[in-house]
């Protein structure tokens, strides 16, 4: 056993640490290591290297050896992941198994987590839309939850930042409702996504189909070049990490980035226990860290901590951070800590086909994946019997598929001749959830994991709200589709549950009033001024948009502010 | 597996998948290594008649000169329930009963099977090898791995 008194306290003392690498906590890093402070990036799982660690990205599909399907028995031993549209073959090793990573499920939840360096910006789906005011005064306007501390205009400088750097493909399109961004070059809308455009923009002009903004590089600027990171060539392999850095993630741009500095530790294979709380000092002064591997206990030190252990891993963490001045987590005051964690409702879709324009196909694949349109329902005033609403994912193809009904020559002959069929659309809805106090994360008094963790116990279900708002969708989408002309429509409203939207937010909210929430407007603990919270966690509302990109800009602008206030010795 | 197994072992190449060969070599074993099922050589050889029945070598080659049975062996061993594998097992042997000589009578035989378990994995399994095979990848129906563009309104040829 390594007495690790021998190293002295001030060889594992930094500037600021931050707690998780990925995509907020990639981010954390670069905006701190640019700006001269040393610091400790933590992250609880393995190491992986940009295109280094990424085993199967340049596999072709008969190089799989199950040919990207996953055996029988990792599907039985890992229900939960399994539901993930990304678990196969091909990314199966940037995905947590169910009974690696435990927890308690008090309500069906799926809890889909990626615990490598990089996190889940490695596997994520890169949609980038930016929130509004539509969005930021939603809490305020129809009486939940609580009124955010900032609004679009806080935010915007810092969304220009991120998406420049980061990325960010999308047309301007005008829309208040969902604002315009630094982008490169949009990925255009195919043709029979442009036509439904043109066919329900006609007969509502409120609803807008526009092309996805995703981040990915469709036209490479110096500061892409720079990076190392050049044109996406639409492989639309992304979960299996990109070769030529096409798509954003952590360990392709903010960490190499920070690296470069030279003012960044990275220390995988560290799992944070809890965050140390002096009761003299009245601040945090550290982490206590456990090893993954050797189980050794190690307190690491800093002036500011970031959390951006991913939403419910961050609430997990301050609940487990308790100390005689906070009993029940750090900074929890409020007694707010674990509840109103929200998400998005996922849980319909609607499918149809498409008979006309089969003069017309598509060639290469689309990394936005085709349309987006923004949300219209209750956007001006309240106008349904429930609160807020959705947006929605339209595309549209079309395949060339060999008949493989016959046997012998036939067969063959047919699957060697495969024939455009007609066109398949398709559209899915991105609810908007209300958050609760009764949705809400706990610790387990009882069960602990390997690294003396406590298992987390989740109680998130959906209300009646969804269920309105998830009817409303089908009836309004099956409308459209029908105004389309779409033929063969089919609903499909098969429950699904909370998590595997894995949009996950809230639980250490932000707001104004430290009676009532968590975080103030810079995403700062009110309780402990040297704790920052910028993932998922601090979301006081979840809006429609996905929402990675507003993490991205609350922790540049969380580290901007964090870094003005040592410099005036207030922090 | 000791250094000596290891040594014996190699690899056979089923549709472009390199799979491991079975580990003991013994005689009348099947040629590649299974971890949940047993099937005999003679199995192997009756499933590459099958698969060879189902997608026959014409002027470019049919499932068996591409291995499809053994890629339909590895798929059935690692990627089917315990209940898929007996009922596959089964109708192999059913088959196998029926001693069917030439490959238009193993045709007739596959053609009376419907909504057939065995029929079904045997089917699914060889289409899925074929089309995902590097022969048909490369030749006939090219896969691009990186496209490098997208076009979403290209005329159709008619």
């Amino acid at each position: 056993m390594i007495n690790l008194n021998i190293d002295s306290a001030k060889d594992r003392t930094y500037d600021a640490i931050v707690i998780g690498s990925g995509i907020s906590g990639g981010w954390s890093a670069k905006e701190l290591c640019e700006r001269g402070l040393k610091t400790l990036v933590l992250e609880r799982g393995r190491d992986v290297k940009h295109i280094k660690d990424y085993p199967t990205t340049n596999m072709y599909p008969w190089e799989f050896e199950h040919r990207n399907e996953l055996p029988y028995q990792i599907k039985k031993d890992n229900p939960i992941v399994s539901k993930c549209y990304a678990f196969h073959e091909d990314a199966a090793h940037f995905f947590v198994k169910d009974q690696e990573h435990p927890y308690i499920q008090e309500k069906p939840f799926d809890w889909i987590r990626g615990y490598q360096v990089g996190g889940k910006s490695l596997l994520w789906a890169r949609q980038t839309q930016r929130w509004s005011d539509f969005d930021f005064e939603g809490p305020a306007r129809d009486g939940f939850a609580v009124d955010w501390p900032i609004r679009y205009a806080d935010l915007k400088p810092w969304y220009d930042q991120v998406e420049r750097f980061a990325g960010i493909a999308g047309d301007r399109d005008g829309l208040p409702e969902l604002p315009d961004g630094e982008f490169l070059p949009g990925y255009p809308l195919n043709v029979v996504e442009k036509y439904f455009k043109k066919s329900i923009e006609g007969k509502y002009p409120e609803r807008k189909v526009i092309s996805a903004r995703c981040a990915h590089i469709s036209k490479p600027q110096p500061i892409h070049i720079q990076q190392g990171r050049t044109q996406c060539q639409n492989r639309v392999l992304c979960q299996r990490g990109c070769p030529f850095g096409g798509y954003f993630s952590s360990n392709s741009s903010t960490l190499p980035w920070a690296a470069k500095t030279g003012h960044l530790t990275l220390r995988p294979d560290s799992v944070v226990h809890s965050i140390l709380y002096d009761e003299h000092k009245k601040r945090a002064i550290g982490v206590k860290v456990i090893d993954r591997n050797t189980k050794e206990e190690i307190d690491f030190f800093a002036r500011v901590i970031f959390v951006n252990a991913a939403a419910i891993n961050t609430n997990l963490l301050l609940l487990n951070s308790i100390s005689n001045r906070f009993p029940n987590g750090i900074g929890n005051d409020s007694e707010t800590l674990g509840k109103y964690v929200a998400f998005h409702n996922y849980s319909a879709r609607v499918y149809a086909e498409y008979e006309e324009l089969l003069d017309y196909k598509t060639t290469g694949r689309n990394p936005a994946g085709g349309g987006y349109m923004p949300r219209f329902r209750n956007l001006y005033k309240q106008e349904t019997d429930y609160l807020r609403g959705y947006a929605a994912g339209f595309g549209a193809w079309r395949s060339a598929v060999g008949d493989q009904s016959g046997l012998g020559k036939g067969l063959k002959e047919s699957l060697l001749n495969p024939q455009l069929g007609n066109w398949g659309v398709g559209s899915h809805m991105m609810g908007e959830t209300i958050p609760k106090a009764t949705n809400f994360v706990t610790l387990d008094t009882q069960r602990k994991d390997d690294w003396g963790v406590p298992l987390l116990k989740i109680s998130i279900d959906y209300d009646e709200n969804d269920d309105k708002m998830k009817k409303d969708y089908l009836d309004t989408m099956e409308e459209m589709f029908k105004i389309a002309g779409f033929s063969n429509i089919r609903r499909d409203e098969a429950w699904q549950a909370p998590g595997l939207d894995i949009h996950e937010m809230g639980g250490v909210r932000m707001g104004a009033d430290p009676k009532t929430s968590m975080l103030n407007k810079w995403n700062q603990m009110h309780a402990v001024s040297n704790v920052f919270v910028t993932d998922g966690a601090c979301m006081t509302s979840t809006a429609t948009q996905n929402p990675s990109l507003t993490y991205m800009a609350f922790s540049a602008r969380s580290v901007d502010y964090a870094v003005r206030e040592m410099k005036k010795g207030n922090l | 597996m000791n250094r000596r197994t290891a040594l014996k072992q190699f690899f056979i190449l089923a549709g472009g998948l390199m799979i491991a060969s079975s580990c003991t070599g013994g005689v009348g074993e099947a040629s590649i290594e299974l971890r949940h099922i047993v099937l005999s050589a003679a199995d192997e050889a009756l499933i590459g008649d099958l698969v060879e029945a189902i997608i026959p070598g014409t002027d470019s080659p049919g499932a068996k000169e591409l291995n499809l049975h053994l890629f339909v062996m590895k798929m059935l061993d690692d990627c089917h329930s315990s209940e898929d594998q007996e009922a596959f097992i089964k109708g192999l042997k059913k088959v196998a009963k029926a001693e069917l000589k030439t490959e238009s009578a193993r045709l007739a035989y596959l053609q009376t099977l419907r909504e057939d378990v065995f029929f079904d994995i045997l089917k699914k399994r060889t289409v899925q090898g074929y089309l995902n095979s590097e022969y048909i990848m490369k030749n006939k129906l090219i896969y691009e791995l990186v496209p490098g563009h997208y076009d979403g309104a290209v005329k159709v040829n008619t």
